[in-house]
């Protein structure tokens, strides 16, 4: 098998008594779009932290393209090409919007290539998301959902190999929601990219993934083809018991 | 304020350094100090306003690198050559931000504040312990100082050379990378920028000019003892020159010094206190009402221009 | 052992009058991020009001603590109003704050001190209050110095009484540890910024008549007192009073016994190592948890 552009193996990370996350053990390859679903207070976005560098796991290791990254600043991991959105929108207020993508081109992503170079110039990045409007505007005045697709070209400038989207379709309209799914679906497809997507309304994200693995209280409990997943006794007993709703199925309407 | 290319502003700066340079052959000696404390002035807040003015970082460390710089003079008048001893100050101070910062710039806000603070005012009882009891004085006189004249050109030319270099990491990735950290430093970490790397640096640069300048001005001084060349009024000053004129510019200390130099000279000697209670309100009343500094006004002179 | 005693006590009361000082900057800081620099200038006022009421008035200092607290609490309350205020409701995030406010802290201070300068002039003033000595445990001590222990410790303990089982006080530690929380579960902050910056002044107030019987006063008295309240409350913890209690004691002591052992020029240099120590071994107080 090829080797995984980022691989968790066992990672645990411990806040004084309470385990956020539990012994995980998570690989993607170039090209795999897999989603991470979980109940509230699953550990997801802890798991994203270490993936990310923001936190050091108390143990375990995360390889990227080979190389032992654990312990390491956050700063290695976006240079290696982890780029990462957050749940809340964390774009840099002050500077205009294009100056938030070239942040990403100039720093992370200096070193690399992207497989396309239509993702080279910042304009091209705006443009791509349909912000090319707004490219002096400073970020902060940004409406919140230009923000978060803002968030994801200011990913894209790092020109990253994974890319780790944290509830990128939180707060948004049922159109905007799709949309941004087909352009993760776009990038991931022409830049050949990993991804991980985290969603704690899941019904989207099923049906855009090909893998999903699930994360309770910290454990993996399940990972592979989301219709399995969805049948899992497991999942539908977490779900089932911390929200009192199974909303794991694909093709639910939205809640 | 990016209408003019960094070339055009280094040329502006450099035009108006060759015209303030003939200035000792034009004014009396009078304007010519008022000039060269403006000066002085300008290069201290443009230099603050380089790293914290970026970076939302509060150091009250000027005072601290103003002094090293000034005692290497001091110590080092009869051995080096004075350019040397400029060149050495600025260093002394450079060196000294480079070590400082790795230790303590991962605090923010009000502990940076008091800890840079604290730092200046450690170094000045050091050396005034030292003093008295090592070399068995309070001050020094300083023998055979250069010229006004030099003197004055050396200040312009570190002036200028501040501002120069405010230009140019303004418009360097460093500039981005220190923009990014005022803003969201663990964000910029994510976005791959060594945010402990870029601030050591970026403080320890803007800690070469304070230091160089100290150097030139305890020349000019002559007599130099810890308390005045410490003197953490120069840290607070400077900090409010850079501030009033607007912290994320380069044009608005420089606007500010010029300002503040002339109210202080013109006033402080006739009505000493009460200059300084209107100096109080006045400062009072630009941070409540005209919070983003003098270069705001600019800002808004120039959006009611494009919009009209 | 007499002699110990004495050098305790000495350095104790010191600390006293710190942790006063530091209990109202750190209070203001912790609830409303303002450093307010020019703390020191409030003290000083609170001093020359005393001395004011002994000369003219010829009150009893100790009778007219209650007075000059309530004088600069409510001081405390207008400059609020007028000054911090608009900072707070205006200013993007917290570090902002903390920089306007600072400003302008030094403008109030620039304003303060030199007014007072204008109104009574550089001279060191003075009134002799309890001079007489007693002895305390084989030590020999100015019964006003122990007045002044005692009302500092006194109001500082009265404060920490009133933050742990008042109503007010549970609502500004709320505030301390969750701004947003304490708003939502329907605290004003309107009503409580106000107050407690008034309390803030009100401490320094109290703290500078207590100094003024004992030490003689100007109007630049005070800047040293605020820059100790700063040392102070990194010492103990910025935000924690119970902290800057502590600190206070520790630094008096501190102090103290620095400039009976080594020499009394070294007693700021040794403040600032024992500073700088700390914020670089334990950057949050040596008593936070």
């Amino acid at each position: 098998m090829r080797e995984p552009l980022l691989s968790a193996q066992g990672v645990s990370v411990r806040f004084g008594g309470l385990v956020a996350v539990d012994e995980v053990d998570l690989a993607v390859h170039a090209g795999e779009l897999v989603g991470v679903i979980g109940p509230n207070g699953a550990g997801k976005t802890t798991f994203f932290h270490a993936l990310s560098g923001i936190l050091v796991p108390t143990s375990g290791r995360i390889v990227v393209v080979g190389d032992d990254l654990t312990g390491k600043s956050a700063h290695a991991f976006a240079r290696h090409g982890i780029a990462r959105t957050f749940q809340t929108p964390r774009v840099f207020k002050e500077m205009p919007a294009i100056d938030n993508i070239r942040f990403g081109l100039e720093f992370a992503g200096r070193t690399r290539k992207h497989a396309h170079d239509a993702f080279d110039e910042p304009e091209a990045i705006l443009e791509f998301l349909g912000l090319a409007d707004v490219a002096a505007v400073p970020a902060g005045g940004l409406t919140p959902s230009k923000q978060r697709l803002l968030e994801i070209g200011m990913a894209l400038g790092a020109r990253p190999r994974v890319l780790l989207l944290d509830e990128v379709a939180a707060g948004l309209t049922h159109t905007e929601v799709e949309l941004t799914a087909q352009l993760i679906r776009r990038v991931r497809d022409e830049l050949g990219l990993a991804v991980i997507w985290i969603e704690h309304a899941v019904r989207v994200l099923m049906d855009y993934v090909e893998r999903v693995a699930v994360l309770h209280q910290g454990r993996k409990i399940a990972d592979g083809d989301p219709r399995a997943v969805a049948k899992d006794a497991g999942v539908i007993e977490a779900y089932l018991g911390d929200e009192g709703e199974p909303a794991v199925e694909p093709t639910r309407k939205a809640a | 304020m990016s209408r003019f290319t960094l070339r055009d502003s280094i040329l502006a700066t450099l035009l108006a350094a060759l015209v303030l340079s003939a200035m000792p052959w034009l004014m009396s000696d009078f304007a010519l100090a008022l000039t060269l404390t403006c000066l002085m002035y300008a290069g201290l807040a443009v230099s603050w306003a380089m790293f914290c003015g970026a970076t939302n970082y509060l150091s009250l460390a000027t005072a601290a690198f103003f002094g090293m710089g000034a005692y290497v003079t001091a110590w080092g008048a009869e051995t080096l050559a004075y350019g040397l001893a400029v060149l050495l100050g600025g260093l002394a101070a450079a060196v000294f931000a480079a070590l400082v910062g790795a230790a303590v710039l991962h605090l923010r806000g009000a502990y940076f504040a008091v800890i840079t603070f604290g730092l200046g005012e450690l170094v000045r009882h050091g050396i005034t312990y030292y003093e008295k009891a090592y070399a068995g004085t309070v001050g020094r006189v300083i023998s055979d100082p250069p010229e006004t004249v030099t003197i004055y050109h050396t200040v312009l030319l570190l002036t200028a050379l501040a501002v120069v270099t405010a230009l140019a990491v303004r418009a360097s990735r460093l500039g981005l990378a220190l923009r990014g950290i005022g803003s969201d430093e663990e964000r910029a970490r994510t976005l791959g920028v060594d945010t402990r790397r870029a601030k050591v640096l970026a403080f320890s640069l803007s800690a070469f000019f304070p230091g160089a300048l100290g150097a030139a001005m305890a020349m000019r001084w002559t007599y130099i003892d810890p308390l005045s060349v410490f003197n953490p009024f120069i840290g607070f000053q400077t900090v409010l020159i850079a501030m009033v004129g607007g912290a994320h510019t380069i044009l608005g200390p420089i606007a500010s010094s010029v300002l503040f130099s002339l109210l202080t000279e013109y006033l402080r000697l006739q009505f000493p206190y009460l200059f300084l209670v209107i100096l109080g309100l006045l400062l009072i009343l630009l941070v409540l009402y005209l919070p983003g500094g003098l270069a705001s006004l600019l800002d808004r002179w120039r959006w009611g221009k494009s919009r009209a | 052992m007499a002699f110990w005693f004495e050098l305790v006590a000495t350095g104790l009361i010191t600390g006293g009058i710190y942790a006063l000082v530091a209990l109202g900057l750190n209070l203001q800081y912790g609830l409303m991020r303002i450093m307010n620099i020019s703390h020191g200038e409030f003290l000083m006022l609170g001093a020359y009001l005393t001395w004011l009421g002994h000369t003219v008035l010829q009150v009893n200092p100790i009778l007219f603590l209650p007075v000059v607290a309530l004088a600069l609490f409510a001081l405390g309350v207008v400059v609020y109003w007028l000054c911090f205020r608009r900072i707070i409701r205006t200013a993007p995030a917290v570090e902002v704050i903390e920089a306007r406010s600072l400003l302008v802290g030094f403008g109030l201070l620039f304003l303060v001190q030199n007014a007072a300068y204008l109104a009574w002039g550089a001279d060191l003033r003075g009134y002799s209050f309890l001079t007489e000595a007693v002895d305390v445990g084989g030590a020999r001590f100015q019964v006003n110095r122990l007045v002044v222990f005692a009302f500092a410790v006194g109001a500082s303990l009265l404060l920490l009484a009133v933050l742990r089982w008042t109503l007010i006080g549970k609502a500004v530690r709320a505030m301390m540890q969750s701004p947003t929380g304490a708003q939502l579960v329907g605290i004003d902050t309107r009503f409580l910024h106000p107050v407690v910056f008034g309390l803030g002044l009100a401490m320094a107030g109290v703290a500078g008549a207590l100094l003024s019987m004992v030490y003689e006063i100007s109007p630049g008295m005070g800047e040293p007192y605020t820059v100790t309240a700063l040392i102070v409350i990194v010492l103990g913890g910025l935000g924690s009073a119970l902290g800057s209690l502590l600190g206070g004691f520790l630094l008096g002591l501190v102090e103290t016994f620095g400039m009976h052992y080594t020499s009394p020029s070294l007693k700021m240099l040794l403040s600032y190592a024992v500073l700088i120590g700390v914020l670089l071994a334990r950057p949050k107080g040596l008593f936070a948890r």
